[in-house]
C-alpha cells in the first residue's frame, strides 16, 4: 500500500471524503485501524462516527499541512513540549476560528488521537487564559460565577502562593 | 462476514458498554480469522472513547469540579476489571481443552492458542488505545501496581492463568520431542521453537512492562532443559563407553557436541549455546576425562594423528583439560630423544656429527609436525615440545661427560656442510633447510658459548685454508646466528670474515707494488705468493707451538711483503703462522705416470723447509733436518712421517724411528698417480689434541664472561644485594650457557680481591669505579 493511495473518511453526518493515506496517517487510531484490518476492509469508506464534516475537514486541512513531519512513535512527554506554549505561524492562523470549533477540533483530535494538533489546539486554549484574571476568563468562555463569595473567598486564600504581584 | 454489530450502546450506560465491547472483544478472540471491518472497529474504539468522556458520573456527593476526573477514573476501572474478568473466563476455557491433549497435540494446542491469543491482545491493545493513554497511563503515573497496559495485561494474564498450570506438562512434552530427536527420530522442532518463543514472551519485567527478561524462560525452560540433556548424555555416553572403544567414544562425542550446537541455534535462543554446551562437556568429556587421557599415550605410540587432534579438540573444550596431556607429552617427546640419541650413540667418540643432528632433527621435526597439525599448533604444546627437546638435546647418551658435546657436535656438522665438497649440496634450498635445521637445535642448546668456540676455530680454518664452499653460504649462516644471539654473539666471526675480504684487496696491492719495485729478473724468480692478514683479537689462532727458521726463498718472500705491509701501516706488528702457511713445489726429479711433465707436492712450509734441503743433497740426516729446520721434535716427526709413508723420502735403516742417527735419502725414482700430490694431511691425533683444548679454554672464557656481565650490572646498579646480583648475571648469561652458581661466587671474590667491587653492609656489594 503506498502512501499516496487515496481512502474515504464517512463523517458523522454521512458525508464521504476522500484523503490521502499519509495525511489521514497522523491519526493514530486510523494508523492502527489500517495495520490492524485486511486491505479490503480499508477500501469500504471508513466511518468516523464522532466527527462531523466540517470538524473532519478542518482537522484533515492540518494533517494535510503536517503530512511530512516527523511521526513521533510512542509518547514523548518531554517537559520541552509540555511548556512551550509558541505556536508557528501556520497552525496561529489555522487555530483562528471561533470558540466552538476551536473545542470541536480539539475533542477531534483527542478521539483520533492526533497528539500533535491537540496540543496546539490546548496551547491555542492556554495563551487565552494567560494573564487574565479570573472575571477575564469567565467572560472569554462565557462561563458562569456559580461560587458563593465564601466559597471564592476560601479558593482564593488556597491559592494565594500563586498569584502574580 | 461475522454478524454485523449491535447499535452502539449508550455512553452513559456502564452495563450496556461492557456488554457491547464484550462482543467485540469476543469476536476478536475467537473468529479474527473471519476478518473484521472498519465499522466495527471503529464502532469499538468509540464505545470506549465516548464511555470514558462521557459526563455523567454515577457518583454523589464531591466537588462538582472533580467529577469529570473522579468519573473517568472510575470508569475506566470498571473496563479494566470487566476485561480481566472475561480474559479469566477464556483462558479457563482454553485451559480445560489443554487438558485433552498430551505430548505433541498438547504442543501443537499450546502454540496454535498461543498465537491466536497475542494476535487476538495486539488488536484490544489498539481497541482500547484510548484507556491506555488515558486511565492506564494514570494509574501507572501513580505508581500503582497490577495495572499494565492492555497488551501486557494479556500476557500477565495468560501466565496467571494458562502458563502457570500448564508449563510443566508442556515442556515434558518439548523434553521427549527432544529425546525423540536424539534418538534419531525426525519431529517437529520447530513446535519447540514457538514454545520458547512464548516463554520468552512471559518474561516480563515487574518494573518495566515494555522491558522483557529472559527470566520466565530461564527458570521453566532452560533449566529442565539443561537437566534433561545432561541426564541423556550421562546415560548415553556411559552405555557408549561400556560398548566402544575410545576412540569409537570421541568419534560420538563431537558428534554429539556437534548436533547439540547446531539444535540450539536452529530452533532455541542463542543464549543457551554456552550453557548447553557446558553441559555437554561436563558429561561427555569431564566426567570421562580420566579415560580418554588414559587412551593419550596408546595413541600417541601409534601415531594416531587424527584421533590425538580429536583428543585435544575436545579436552580443549573443558577447564584445565590439556594440562596433563602437556606433561605426557612432554615426557614423551623427551624419552623418544633420548631413545633416537641412544641409538646412535653407539658409535661413541667416533659418532658422525650429521648422524646425531639428523637424529635430533627427526625427533623434533615429528612432533612439531604433531603440535601443528593434531594439537592446532597450541603455545602450551610447542612450550612442551620445547622444553622436551631442550632436556634431550642438552642430556643424552652423548652428552654423559658434559652438555658441551651437542654444540661440539652440531658445530661439525656445520663444518662440514659449509666445506667445500663436504656433504653434496647442489641446491640453494637444501643448503637453506640445512642451515634452518642447524638452527633448530642451536635454539635447544644450552651452551651456546661451546658452539660459538667450536664454530669460529673451524670458520678459521674454512677461510685460512679456503675451503668455505660458498660466501653465501658462510655469510647466511652468521646472520643467523647473529639473528638468534645478537651482535656481540657474531662480532668476531664476521670480523674475520671481513679480514680475508681486506687480504684480497691487499693481495692485489701488493701484486701492483712488486711489478714497480721489483726487477724483472727478480720478479721472475720470486716465489708466487699470497698472504692473509689476521686481526689477533676476533682469530681463535695460536703462535707456532715450535720454533721454525724458513728457508732462504721463503724468507725472502715473507720480508718482501712485510716491508710493502710495514709501509703502509707503520707500527704494526706481523706475526707469521707458519703452521697455517702452505705451498706447492715441483718435483723435477719425477714424472707423473704416463706423462712427462713433473708432479706437484702439496705441503706445508715445514715440509717444503724440510723437502728444500734436499736440493743440496740427495741424504740428509734427521739431526741435520732438525738444526736447519730448527722445527721441534714434536712437529718435525708427524710431518716427516708422512713424506716417508708418500714415499718421497726414504728412511734408512728402513722403518728407522725419526731419531738422531737416521739418515733420510730421496726417492728419486718416485711414481706420482696424479699430477698433483697433497702432503699436507693432517694428523688424526693433532685434531683430537685441538678438541681438547677448545674444551680447556672454554672454562676460562666463561669466567671471563661472569666477569664482564657482573662488572656491567654493578655498573648500572652502583649497590646491590649478593643474592640478586647472582640472579642477574644468570639472567644476563643464560643464553650463552647456564652458569653455576659457585662460579659466579667465585667471580665476584676474584672481582673484590682486584678492587671492582667492595662489601658493603647488609650482604650488599658496592661497584668501585
Amino acid at each position: 500500500m503506498s502512501a499516496t493511495q487515496k481512502l474515504t473518511l464517512t463523517s458523522s453526518d454521512g458525508i464521504d471524503i476522500e484523503v490521502e493515506r499519509k495525511v489521514v496517517e497522523r491519526s493514530v487510531l486510523i494508523r492502527n485501524l489500517l495495520e490492524d484490518l485486511a486491505e479490503t476492509a480499508t477500501l469500504e469508506p471508513i466511518p468516523i462516527p464522532n466527527v462531523n464534516e466540517p470538524v473532519l475537514k478542518k482537522v484533515l486541512e492540518w494533517c494535510e499541512h503536517h503530512k511530512d513531519d516527523p511521526v513521533s512513535m510512542g509518547d514523548d512527554d518531554s517537559d520541552s513540549r509540555k511548556k512551550q506554549t509558541d505556536i508557528d505561524e501556520w497552525d496561529q492562523k489555522y487555530m483562528s476560528v471561533d470558540q466552538e470549533m476551536l473545542f470541536e477540533i480539539i475533542l477531534a483530535a483527542n478521539y483520533l488521537d492526533i497528539k500533535a494538533l491537540l496540543d496546539v489546539g490546548c496551547k491555542t486554549v492556554a495563551n487565552m487564559i494567560k494573564g487574565k484574571s479570573p472575571e477575564e476568563i469567565r467572560k472569554t468562555f462565557n462561563i458562569q460565577n456559580d461560587f458563593t463569595p465564601e466559597e471564592e473567598e476560601q479558593i482564593r486564600r488556597e491559592n494565594e502562593w500563586a498569584e502574580d504581584r | 462476514m461475522p454478524a454485523p454489530m449491535p447499535k452502539m450502546p449508550n455512553k452513559d450506560d456502564p452495563v450496556a458498554t461492557w456488554e457491547f465491547l464484550e462482543i467485540g472483544v469476543d469476536r476478536i478472540m475467537t473468529q479474527l480469522s473471519e476478518g473484521m471491518d472498519s465499522k466495527t472497529y471503529l464502532g469499538l474504539y468509540s464505545a470506549i472513547h465516548n464511555f470514558c468522556t462521557a459526563q455523567k458520573v454515577p457518583s454523589t456527593g464531591t466537588f462538582q469540579s472533580n467529577g469529570t476526573k473522579g468519573g473517568a477514573h472510575l470508569l475506566g476501572e470498571d473496563l479494566y476489571q470487566h476485561l480481566i474478568n472475561y480474559l479469566q473466563a477464556h483462558l479457563d476455557g482454553v485451559n480445560q481443552k489443554s487438558q485433552t491433549h498430551t505430548n505433541e497435540a498438547l504442543i501443537a494446542f499450546y502454540i496454535k492458542e498461543w498465537d491466536r491469543y497475542t494476535t487476538a491482545a495486539r488488536y484490544i491493545n489498539n481497541l482500547f488505545h484510548y484507556l491506555n493513554r488515558h486511565w492506564v497511563k494514570r494509574e501507572v503515573d501513580e505508581g500503582k501496581k497490577n495495572v499494565y497496559d492492555i497488551y501486557t495485561l494479556h500476557l500477565v494474564r495468560w501466565k496467571l492463568d494458562m502458563f502457570a498450570s500448564t508449563h510443566d506438562s508442556i515442556m515434558n512434552a518439548c523434553l521427549r520431542l527432544v529425546e525423540k530427536e536424539r534418538n534419531g527420530e525426525t519431529v517437529e522442532n520447530m513446535q519447540v521453537k514457538a514454545v520458547v518463543q512464548s516463554f520468552v514472551c512471559l518474561g516480563l519485567d515487574e518494573s518495566d512492562s515494555r522491558k522483557p527478561t529472559l527470566e520466565v524462560y530461564k527458570d521453566y525452560f532452560e533449566k529442565p532443559f539443561l537437566a534433561a540433556t545432561s541426564e541423556y548424555y550421562s546415560r548415553e555416553s556411559k552405555q557408549f563407553l561400556a560398548d566402544n572403544t575410545v576412540v569409537e567414544y570421541m568419534k560420538k562425542a563431537e558428534t554429539r557436541l556437534e548436533e547439540e550446537k547446531s539444535r540450539a541455534l536452529l530452533y532455541l535462543l542463542p543464549e543457551i549455546v554456552t550453557p548447553l554446551a557446558e553441559a555437554c562437556e561436563s558429561v561427555l568429556i569431564t566426567e570421562h576425562s580420566a579415560v580418554l587421557r588414559e587412551e593419550f599415550q596408546v595413541l600417541l605410540d601409534a601415531d594416531r594423528q587424527e584421533d590425538l587432534a580429536r583428543m585435544y579438540r575436545l579436552l580443549s573444550r573443558i577447564k584445565e583439560g590439556l594440562d596433563p596431556l602437556r606433561t605426557r607429552f612432554e615426557t614423551h617427546v623427551r624419552k623418544c630423544g633420548l631413545s633416537a640419541v641412544e641409538k646412535v650413540a653407539a658409535d661413541g667418540d667416533n659418532l658422525d656429527p650429521k648422524v646425531y643432528v639428523d637424529a635430533l632433527l627427526e625427533v623434533h621435526t615429528q612432533y612439531q609436525a604433531l603440535v601443528n597439525t593434531a594439537f592446532n599448533g597450541d603455545s602450551e604444546f610447542v612450550r612442551s615440545l620445547d622444553n622436551a627437546c631442550r632436556e634431550f638435546v642438552n642430556r643424552n647418551k652423548v652428552c654423559k661427560s658434559g652438555s658441551t658435546r651437542s654444540p661440539e657436535l652440531l658445530a661439525k656438522y656445520t663444518d662440514t656442510l659449509l666445506k667445500k665438497s663436504g656433504a653434496k649440496m647442489s641446491e640453494e634450498d637444501d643448503m637453506e633447510k640445512c642451515q634452518a635445521d642447524i638452527m633448530t637445535v642451536f635454539k635447544y642448546i644450552e651452551d651456546k658459548d661451546v658452539f660459538q668456540k667450536f664454530y669460529s676455530r673451524m670458520l678459521a680454518k674454512r677461510l685460512v685454508h679456503t675451503t668455505s664452499s660458498s660466501e653465501d653460504a658462510e655469510l647466511s649462516m652468521i646472520g643467523k646466528l647473529k639473528e638468534a644471539c645478537g651482535f656481540e654473539y657474531t662480532n668476531k666471526l664476521q670480523r674475520m670474515f671481513q679480514d680475508i675480504q681486506i687480504s684480497k684487496d691487499l693481495n692485489s696491492a701488493y701484486k701492483g707494488w712488486l711489478a714497480t719495485n721489483l726487477e724483472e729478473t727478480d720478479l721472475k724468480n720470486a716465489v708466487d705468493a699470497s698472504y692473509h692478514i689476521l686481526g689477533t683479537g676476533f682469530w681463535p689462532l695460536n703462535a707456532p707451538t715450535t720454533t721454525f727458521a724458513p728457508p732462504q726463498i721463503i724468507t725472502k718472500t715473507s720480508d718482501r711483503f712485510a716491508s710493502f705491509y710495514n709501509n703502509k701501516h707503520q707500527g704494526r706488528k706481523l706475526s707469521w703462522l707458519w703452521q697455517l702457511c702452505k705451498g706447492e713445489m715441483r718435483a723435477n726429479y719425477a714424472r707423473a705416470q704416463n706423462t712427462r711433465v713433473a708432479p706437484t707436492f702439496q705441503v706445508s712450509t715445514y715440509q717444503m723447509a724440510m723437502l728444500l734441503l734436499f736440493n743440496e743433497s740427495d741424504t740428509v740426516t734427521y739431526d741435520e733436518m732438525a738444526s736447519a729446520t730448527k722445527l721441534n721434535k714434536e712437529t718435525l716427526d708427524p710431518s716427516l712421517g708422512i713424506l716417508v709413508k708418500a714415499r718421497v723420502l726414504f728412511a734408512e735403516p728402513e722403518n728407522a724411528k725419526p731419531e738422531s742417527g737416521t739418515v733420510y735419502k730421496l726417492n728419486l725414482g718416485f711414481k706420482a698417480k696424479k699430477l698433483k700430490i697433497n702432503l699436507n694431511i693432517t694428523v688424526r691425533s693433532e685434531s683430537k689434541q685441538e678438541v681438547e683444548d677448545t674444551h680447556k679454554t672454554i672454562e676460562e672464557d666463561r669466567k671471563m664472561l661472569i666477569q664482564s656481565a657482573i662488572v656491567r650490572i654493578m655498573k648500572s646498579r652502583k649497590k646491590l644485594k649478593h643474592a640478586l646480583l647472582v640472579n642477574d648475571t644468570i639472567q644476563q648469561i643464560k643464553n650463552r650457557f647456564t652458569p653455576k652458581v659457585s662460579d659466579i661466587k667465585k667471580c665476584i671474590d676474584i672481582l673484590l680481591e682486584k678492587d671492582y667491587l667492595e662489601r658493603l653492609e647488609g650482604d650488599e656489594l658496592g661497584y668501585l669505579a
